[in-house]
C-alpha cells in the first residue's frame, strides 16, 4: 500500500471485513466437516482465503498473508484435483487453527498491537498436508496441477511446444512492414510474462506475429526474470507505419523502455539493445539458442475439436450464470459505521421529543387551532415512519450469532468427548444491531455451560436410556414486543440440592428456604461467584461468568429465566425488548409525578368504587374483576408519595400483565399516551426499585418509568 | 472525468481501489461485490472502465468480462489479480480484458494502467 493511503478508515475496514470473512469461513467448515454440498465449501473455503491473503498482502500484515497464502493452496489443490483419501477432519482441524490464529491477530490490530504472531509453523502444518496428499495421489494429476499453478492451462505434454495462436483475420491480407520491438516493463509491476503476452495479444489484431523472445512466456516462470532483465522482444509483419506502430505499443501498460525499428531479419535480427547499443556478445549468444516459431493456421484436428469442447463448455457455464442473473435481484448494500446508526437513532429520538414539545406545548392549552392539529398529526406520522425505518436499519438477524454456535458446539464436544448435536429455530428473527453484540457472549456461556455441565458423556446416556447424542436446541422468537432465545439442553439437569447447600454456603440466601421455589433456587447460579463444579474444565466452571451473562442480558433491558427437570434438561429463557430505545408509553400522575408505563404491558385501565376492592386478613388489597382476584398496588403507597387521591373513586385502576402474571396498580389519573425516548438513570443513582429508567416528556418534565416486571413480582 | 466501475468481492479491495482512484482523478459510479452484479450494474451505469477481481463468489471476473463482453464489445476491463493468477489473467485477455493490476498494488501503477486505456 502506498504512504499517503490514509490507513486507519482501511485499517477499520479491513479488521471488520476480516471478521465477516472468519464468520463465513466457520460456517464452510462446519457444512464441510458435515459433508454438505462438499465442493461448493472448498470452493468457498478457497475464495475466503484468497480474499484474506489479498488484503492481509496489502495492509502488511505478512504473517496473516503467508498462512492465508498457505490455505490457499491447499484448497486450490482440492478444488482442483480432488484428491481421494482426503480425511477431513484433519482439513478441517488445520483450517480451524488458521482460523483462530488470523482471528487472534486480527484482535490484536484492533487493539492497536502489532499483529506479531508466528504463523509460520500453522503454515508449515498445511503445506505439509498438502504434500502429504500430493504424496498419495498419484502423480499425472499432481503435473496438472502443477501445470495450473504455474500458469499454463495447456498440459506439459504438449512436447512441440508450439504455440497455436489462433489466426488473426489479418493474415490474409499482405503485411508489409516488418517491425522488431524490445519492451521494457517498470520495475516490481510483476507478471512481466502476462504482460508480454497481452501486448503479443493486441498486436495479433494488427499484426502477423513472428516471434518472440523469450518465447516460452507462459509455460515457463523463469521468463518474468528474462524479461525482467533484457526486456521483451517480438518481431512482427504489419501495414502499420513505423509512428502507429509506436504509438500503439507506447500504451502499453507500465512500459518502462520502448525500442521499435524496421528489419527485414527474422530473429536473426534479435538484438539485446541496453541503452541503444548492441551488445554484440549477447547477439550472437542470441543467434545461437534455439528459436521456436509460431505457427500460424496450423491447427490440427483434434486441437479444434478440444478447442469446440471448451468452448462449449464454456458456453453452458455462461448460460448458466445468465440464469442466476435473471433469479438475483438487483439489491445494493452497503456498510455503515454503527456509530453513525446510533447517532442517527439518538437524533430520531430527539425528534420525537421536540415534536411532543411541540405540539403539546402547554402554551396551545385551550386553543382551538384546527390547522395546527392537522399539521402536528402529518408531523407525527412522518416522525413515526422515521423513527420505524432507523429501527429497521438497525434490525440484524440472529442467524449470524447463532450460526456462530456451530463452531462453540463442534470445538466443546470434541474437547470433552461428548456427542451433542445443536438445533436451531428461527434465526431468522431479528433484533436490534446493539442487543445482537451484547447477547453474543451470554449465549456462548449457556451453550459451554449445558455441554459441559448438563449435557452427559454417551455411555452415560446410553445407560440412561438417552439417544447417545445430545441435543441443544437454540431457539428465537418474537413474542409481542419482546423477543426470547431460549437455550435447551435434554442433559442431566440442575441439581437442585447442591446449588441449595453451595447458595447456603456462600451465604446467598435471603429468606427461608421452604418459600424458595425452584426458580429462585436455580437461579442461584446467576449470582456473582456461584459455581457447583469442583472441577473446572478449560470451558466453564470457573465461577466467573454466569453471573456475566445476567449482567450482559439486563445491560440490554432483559431478563434470564431457568427451569430445570432433573434427568431431563434445563431450559434457559433470555427475554429482551426488541429496541430499547424508543417505547409507546402510557403517561400516569401520582401525586405531582408522572410516571410512564410501557404500554404493551398495560391490559386495561378502569374506574373502581370503593366496594369491588377487598382485604384480606394481613391488609393486602385485592380486587376482583370478571370472577377474577387480583392484587392492587398502590403507586403513592409503593413510592411514598403525598397525594390527595387516595380513595379508589377518584383514581384509576391500570391492570398489567408481565410473564403471564397480572396485577393492578392504582394511580390518580392518566394523562395520556406517547411515544418516549428511554433513557437510563445517571450512573450516581443506584439501581432503584422498580423503575427501568425515565424519559423527557414533551412539556420538558421529566418522567420515570415504571419496571412492570419489579412491580408485579 | 472517467467513470470506473470496481468489482471485488473484499469491501476492503473496493474500498481501497475507490480511495486511490477518487484521489485521481476518476469517478468511481458503482462497486459490485461478484461478477453477476458487476454485469448488472455495467449494463445499468455504463462505466468507461470496469476493474474486475478475478475470484469472486456467484460468478467469477472471467466470465463476467465475457458476459460484458458480449453486451458491449468494447468495453475496458481491468482485471485485479493476485500473483499466482496467471493463468486466469491470460484467459481473462483472450476475452477481452485489456490489462490488470498485480495485488498488492501500487498506486501509481494503478492509475497509470487505467489512464493508458
Amino acid at each position: 500500500m502506498t504512504d499517503n493511503m490514509d490507513r486507519e478508515p482501511m485499517l477499520e475496514m479491513f479488521i471488520f471485513e476480516t471478521y465477516q470473512l472468519i464468520d463465513q469461513l466457520e460456517q464452510a467448515l462446519l457444512s464441510f466437516e458435515k459433508g454438505a454440498g462438499f465442493e461448493a465449501s472448498i470452493n468457498e473455503i478457497f475464495r475466503i482465503m484468497h480474499t484474506i491473503k489479498g488484503s492481509a498482502a496489502m495492509m502488511l500484515f505478512d504473517n496473516i498473508s503467508t498462512l492465508a497464502h498457505s490455505m490457499e493452496d491447499l484448497f486450490f489443490y482440492l478444488r482442483e484435483e480432488r484428491p481421494e483419501n482426503v480425511e477431513p477432519s484433519k482439513i478441517i482441524d488445520i483450517v480451524f487453527e488458521g482460523v483462530d490464529f488470523i482471528k487472534a491477530e486480527t484482535a490484536k490490530i484492533e487493539s492497536g498491537l502489532e499483529p506479531d504472531g508466528n504463523s509460520e509453523q500453522l503454515k508449515e502444518k498445511a503445506l505439509e498436508y498438502l504434500q502429504h496428499l500430493k504424496n498419495s495421489n498419484p502423480s499425472s494429476d499432481n503435473a496438472k496441477y502443477e501445470a495450473k499453478k504455474e500458469g499454463t492451462k495447456e498440459s506439459h505434454e504438449n512436447v512441440e511446444q508450439k504455440y497455436y495462436i489462433s489466426s488473426s483475420k489479418n493474415t490474409q491480407k499482405l503485411m508489409t512492414n516488418k517491425y522488431e520491438a524490445i519492451i521494457f516493463f517498470e520495475d516490481g509491476c510483476e507478471m512481466e510474462n502476462i504482460r508480454a503476452f497481452s501486448v503479443v495479444h493486441d498486436l495479433e489484431s494488427v499484426a502477423e506475429i513472428i516471434s518472440y523472445v523469450p518465447e516460452d512466456v507462459m509455460e515457463n516462470s523463469d521468463s518474468v526474470q528474462t524479461i525482467r532483465d533484457k526486456g521483451f522482444k517480438v518481431v512482427f509483419k504489419t501495414d502499420l507505419g513505423l509512428d502507429e506502430v509506436k504509438d500503439r505499443l507506447y500504451h502499453t501498460v507500465l512500459l518502462k523502455d520502448l525500442q521499435v525499428f524496421l528489419t527485414d531479419d527474422d530473429l536473426e535480427g534479435f538484438e539485446f539493445i541496453e541503452n541503444k547499443e548492441i551488445d554484440v556478445e549477447q547477439k550472437e549468444a542470441q543467434s545461437n539458442t534455439e528459436k521456436k516459431n509460431i505457427v500460424l493456421d496450423d491447427i490440427n484436428e483434434e486441437q479444434i475439436k478440444d478447442f469446440d469442447k471448451k468452448s462449449e463448455s464454456g458456453k453452458a457455464s455462461l448460460e448458466n450464470v445468465k440464469e442466476q442473473l435473471k433469479t438475483v435481484g438487483k439489491q445494493s448494500v452497503i456498510s455503515v459505521n454503527i456509530a453513525k446508526l446510533d447517532l442517527l437513532m439518538d437524533l430520531v429520538g430527539e425528534l420525537v421529543i421536540s415534536g411532543a414539545m411541540v405540539t403539546q406545548n402547554p402554551d396551545l392549552k385551550g386553543l382551538t387551532l384546527n390547522n395546527f392539529s392537522k399539521a402536528a398529526r402529518q408531523l407525527n406520522k412522518i416522525t413515526g415512519e422515521l423513527q420505524d425505518i432507523v429501527m429497521s436499519i438497525r434490525m440484524v438477524p440472529l442467524s449470524m450469532t447463532f450460526q456462530k454456535m456451530n463452531r462453540i458446539v463442534r470445538d466443546m464436544s470434541k474437547k470433552l468427548d461428548k456427542s451433542v448435536e445443536l438445533e436451531i429455530i428461527g434465526e431468522e428473527t431479528e433484533v436490534d444491531k446493539n442487543i445482537i453484540e451484547r447477547i453474543t457472549d451470554p449465549l456462548i456461556h449457556l451453550i459451554r455451560n449445558s455441554i459441559d455441565h448438563g449435557i452427559e458423556r454417551s455411555d452415560e446416556r446410553l445407560e440412561k436410556g438417552k439417544n447417545p447424542t445430545g441435543k441443544l436446541v437454540l431457539e428465537a422468537r418474537n413474542a409481542g414486543g419482546e423477543v426470547w432465545i431460549i437455550v435447551k439442553d435434554d442433559g442431566k439437569g440442575l441439581n437442585r440440592e447442591k446449588i441449595l447447600e453451595r447458595a447456603r454456603v456462600n451465604g446467598l440466601i435471603h429468606k427461608p428456604e421452604a418459600e424458595l421455589t425452584d426458580r429462585e433456587i436455580y437461579s442461584f447460579i446467576f449470582l456473582p461467584g456461584f459455581s457447583t463444579k469442583e472441577n473446572v474444565t478449560e470451558f466453564s466452571g470457573r465461577g466467573v461468568g454466569m453471573d456475566i451473562v445476567t449482567k450482559n442480558i439486563e445491560m440490554v433491558g432483559g431478563s434470564v429465566q431457568i427451569d430445570s427437570i432433573p434427568g431431563e434438561g434445563t431450559t434457559f429463557l433470555i427475554k429482551f425488548p426488541l429496541t430499547l430505545a424508543i417505547i409507546d408509553g402510557m403517561i400516569i400522575a401520582v401525586g405531582c409525578n408522572k410516571y410512564t408505563i410501557p404500554t404493551i404491558a398495560i391490559l386495561e385501565s378502569f374506574r373502581v368504587k370503593n366496594e369491588a376492592v377487598i382485604e384480606d386478613e394481613n391488609g393486602n388489597e385485592m380486587i376482583m374483576v370478571r370472577g377474577e382476584c387480583y392484587p392492587v398496588v398502590r403507586l403513592h403507597r409503593r413510592f411514598g408519595i403525598d397525594t390527595e387521591v387516595t380513595d379508589f373513586n377518584e383514581g384509576i385502576m391500570i391492570m398489567l400483565e408481565s410473564e403471564g402474571k397480572r396485577r393492578c396498580i392504582f394511580a390518580d389519573e392518566l394523562l395520556g399516551e406517547q411515544q418516549v425516548v428511554v433513557k437510563a438513570l445517571p450512573k450516581y443513582i443506584k439501581k432503584v426499585n422498580a423503575i427501568a429508567g425515565c424519559t423527557l416528556l414533551g412539556d420538558g418534565d421529566i418522567s420515570l418509568i415504571l419496571d412492570i416486571d419489579d412491580i408485579i413480582q | 472525468m472517467k467513470k470506473v466501475l470496481v468489482a471485488d468481492d473484499a469491501t476492503f479491495m473496493r474500498t481501497s481501489l475507490r480511495m486511490m482512484l477518487e484521489r485521481n482523478g476518476f469517478e468511481v459510479v458503482g462497486e459490485a461485490e461478484n461478477g453477476l452484479v458487476a454485469v448488472n450494474k455495467y449494463k445499468e451505469m455504463n462505466p468507461d472502465i470496469v476493474t474486475m477481481d478475478i475470484t469472486m463468489p456467484i460468478c467469477d471476473g472471467i466470465k463476467a468480462v465475457q458476459m460484458i463482453k458480449e453486451y458491449d464489445p468494447n468495453a475496458k476491463i481491468i482485471m485485479i489479480s493476485s500473483m499466482g493468477q496467471e493463468c486466469f489473467v491470460k484467459e481473462a485477455i483472450i476475452s477481452g480484458a485489456k490489462g490488470f493490476i498485480v495485488k498488492p498494488f501500487k498506486e501509481d501503477y494503478v492509475i497509470e494502467t487505467l489512464a493508458k486505456l
